[in-house]
């Protein structure tokens, strides 16, 4: 056969693959010819008749047309997609068949109507996305943030904590360690339903500092215990910070700054690499600052949390206070929590606000703790 | 042009011998050895946006490489990166094969590779991302998979169900719906894994009796976390 098969024939006694052949549009009907096996052999036709032959779309797209009838030999199915052969056969099919024949058109074009319509909805979701996060809309992050489920909150943050936890003189026990302890217990205790356990971990640092990672991963540095005249005020920091991570205020400020990319990564289904674009993309977990609106939601409910793990307020105001007012030694916190007097009022007002806190006191004496962290005694006021 | 699968099972190797002036397409980084008279020369299939198009949404490599033998009649041998069998298809001008990402490794030079996009849905659910390698045209298609290939024959209006992510290539006359198998949309965002794919014939489905992404999390689990 010189001419190329321009079709794909189905039938019982042919291979699943289907046959090419070749098809010719003529008065009556079609004519089928198939390629012989070899070279020199006979070539093989079989003719139809348009009275036998229904038609319909198909194929991946529903952009072929399908022509199916039962022959001397069984059930056979056309494939067609020559443009060609297409239009011969609309021009030469009898009235019966333009019906079906317009309907299988219709069909086609309502994939391809279906297509667009799908394509443009999807884009027009992803520039207004895109818009909004480059816009800073908090809804949309929001929207984002609950989406991704806790465990790959706690997988950014965990690999985070160890990888930050490595480098650093980790106190393993002691009065400090179980103080820590005690105090995120009774707040943790406080979040009834919490999908987050915290772990917390005393770094042996002279910085004043403590932080948590997504996924309730929490460091308390023993220069910010040093630096506390009671446990109320360590107490303030780490509710401060457990509200950060109850409220996925690190998820928050990811997604914002990743934006487009963590979109289109999430859409095209590759999650996974989210941690992997985010080291691209020099995003620090450590040093990631929060926004203003953040803080002030965790000094808020920081502050509420307190209240009802009965652990007195008033140290968290006043340790912000004093920590803001004393410019000594590496108060590293203050680099990712900038301290403003508004800020002290604010969280005073709110607390003035609140009926009488009924404090109840810790199991642990905060000048053994003291001692243990080396402070003397004499500095206990 | 002459093919041949050696050592078939999960560690093939293929090899095409060309005639002087023929030529073949293969997967970059598919050659592992071939005659000294064979020229490689990385192309750009489907232009640059192509190209690009196809790096970006389907993860493919960039280039397919031209295996020509331009200084006389030679050999080359290939061979897939990942433990899997090889099947070698023929083209006839008017069958035509989607193929999933990590199918391909070889083509004769007369067949077309175009990057298809899917539908929406089938885009997102599928987990195969946004476009699929679409081989029409004339000649040798080889494709690799991960594991054993297995093929599938569907007679017309005979409907199979198959793991997306054990897919490797489906004849274009098959239709097909991606379906939900669990619930719960989240678990397969991040596995890639709870959607189904219901096949109609007529035509082929090759599968793979591995799952790569299934294999990934596998082996995920005794890499220790760096401490
Ligand atoms: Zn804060």
């Amino acid at each position: 056969m010189t001419i190329p098969p321009n079709a794909l024939c189905f039938g019982d006694e042919f291979p699943a693959s289907g046959i090419p052949c070749l098809v010719h549009v003529e008065g009556h009907g079609l004519t089928i010819t198939f390629p012989s096996d070899h070279d020199e052999g006979e070539s093989r036709s079989e003719s139809v008749s348009f009275s036998t032959v229904t038609v319909s779309a198909g194929g991946l797209d529903h952009d072929q047309l399908v022509l199916t009838w039962t022959g001397s030999t069984g059930p056979r199915t056309l494939y067609l997609k020559n443009p060609a052969v297409i239009r011969a056969f609309r021009q030469a099919a009898p009235e019966h068949l333009s019906r079906p024949l317009e309907q299988a058109a219709q069909q086609v074009r309502q994939v391809r109507q279906r297509h667009r319509t799908v394509w443009t909805v999807v884009g027009a979701t992803l520039v207004a996305l895109v818009l909004g996060l480059w816009f800073g809309s908090d809804v949309l992050v929001e929207l984002a943030v609950d989406r991704i489920p806790v465990e790959w909150e706690q997988k950014l943050g965990e690999s985070a904590y160890r990888e930050f936890l490595a480098g650093q003189d980790v106190t393993k026990d002691g009065p400090a360690v179980a103080a820590v302890k005690e105090m995120t217990q009774r707040l943790a205790g406080q979040v009834p339903n919490s999908p987050y356990r915290f772990e917390v971990t005393v770094v042996k640092s002279d910085v004043v500092n403590a932080f948590a990672l997504p996924g309730g991963y929490v460091v308390v540095f023993t220069g910010l215990m040093k630096k506390a005249d009671s446990p109320e005020e360590v107490a303030g920091v780490l509710a401060h910070e457990l509200n950060h991570v109850l409220q996925r205020h690190g998820l928050e400020r990811i997604i914002k700054q990743l934006g487009f990319v963590a979109v289109v990564s999430i859409v095209l289904g590759n999650p996974p690499g989210l941690g992997g674009v985010m080291k691209q993309l020099g995003i620090d977990l450590m040093t990631m600052k929060f926004g203003r609106a953040q803080e002030t939601e965790a000094d808020v409910t920081g502050l509420q949390l307190l209240y009802r793990a009965k652990i007195n307020p008033e140290g968290m105001i006043t340790f912000f206070q004093r920590l803001a007012e004393k410019d000594e030694g590496r108060v590293e916190w203050l680099s990712t929590h900038p301290m403003s007097s508004a800020r002290a009022d604010h969280l005073k007002a709110q607390l003035a606000a609140m009926p009488k806190p009924k404090a109840e006191p810790f199991t642990f004496e905060w000048a053994t703790v003291r001692a243990g962290l080396g402070v003397p005694s004499a500095a206990i006021p | 042009m002459k093919s041949e699968i050696l050592y078939p099972g999960a560690f093939p190797m293929v090899r095409i011998e060309l005639a002087e002036g023929e030529k073949i397409k293969a997967e970059s980084g598919a050659m592992v050895a071939c005659s000294p008279t064979i020229d490689i020369e990385s192309k750009m299939e489907g232009g640059f946006l192509g190209a690009l198009s196809r790096k970006f949404l389907t993860g493919e490599k960039f280039f397919f490489q031209t295996l020509r033998a331009s200084r006389g009649a030679g050999e080359v041998l290939l061979a897939s990166t990942v433990p899997g069998e090889v099947v070698i298809l023929e083209l006839d001008g008017v069958n035509e094969y989607m193929v999933q990402k990590d199918g391909f490794l070889a083509g004769a030079d007369g067949v077309t590779i175009d990057s298809q996009m899917q539908s929406m849905t089938r885009g997102l659910l599928g987990g195969e991302g946004f476009f699929l390698l679409k081989m029409s045209g004339k000649g040798m298609l080889v494709l690799n998979s991960f594991g054993a290939i297995h093929k599938i024959e569907l007679k017309p209006g005979q409907e199979y169900i198959v793991d997306n992510s054990h897919l490797v290539a489906w004849s274009s006359t098959t239709s097909y719906n991606i379906e939900k198998a669990t619930s719960g949309w989240v678990a397969s965002f991040t596995s890639g894994e709870g959607f189904v794919c219901r096949f109609r014939g007529p035509g082929l489905v090759f599968i793979q009796s591995r799952n790569p992404g299934g294999f990934g999390a596998w082996v995920r689990q005794f890499i220790p976390v760096s401490e």
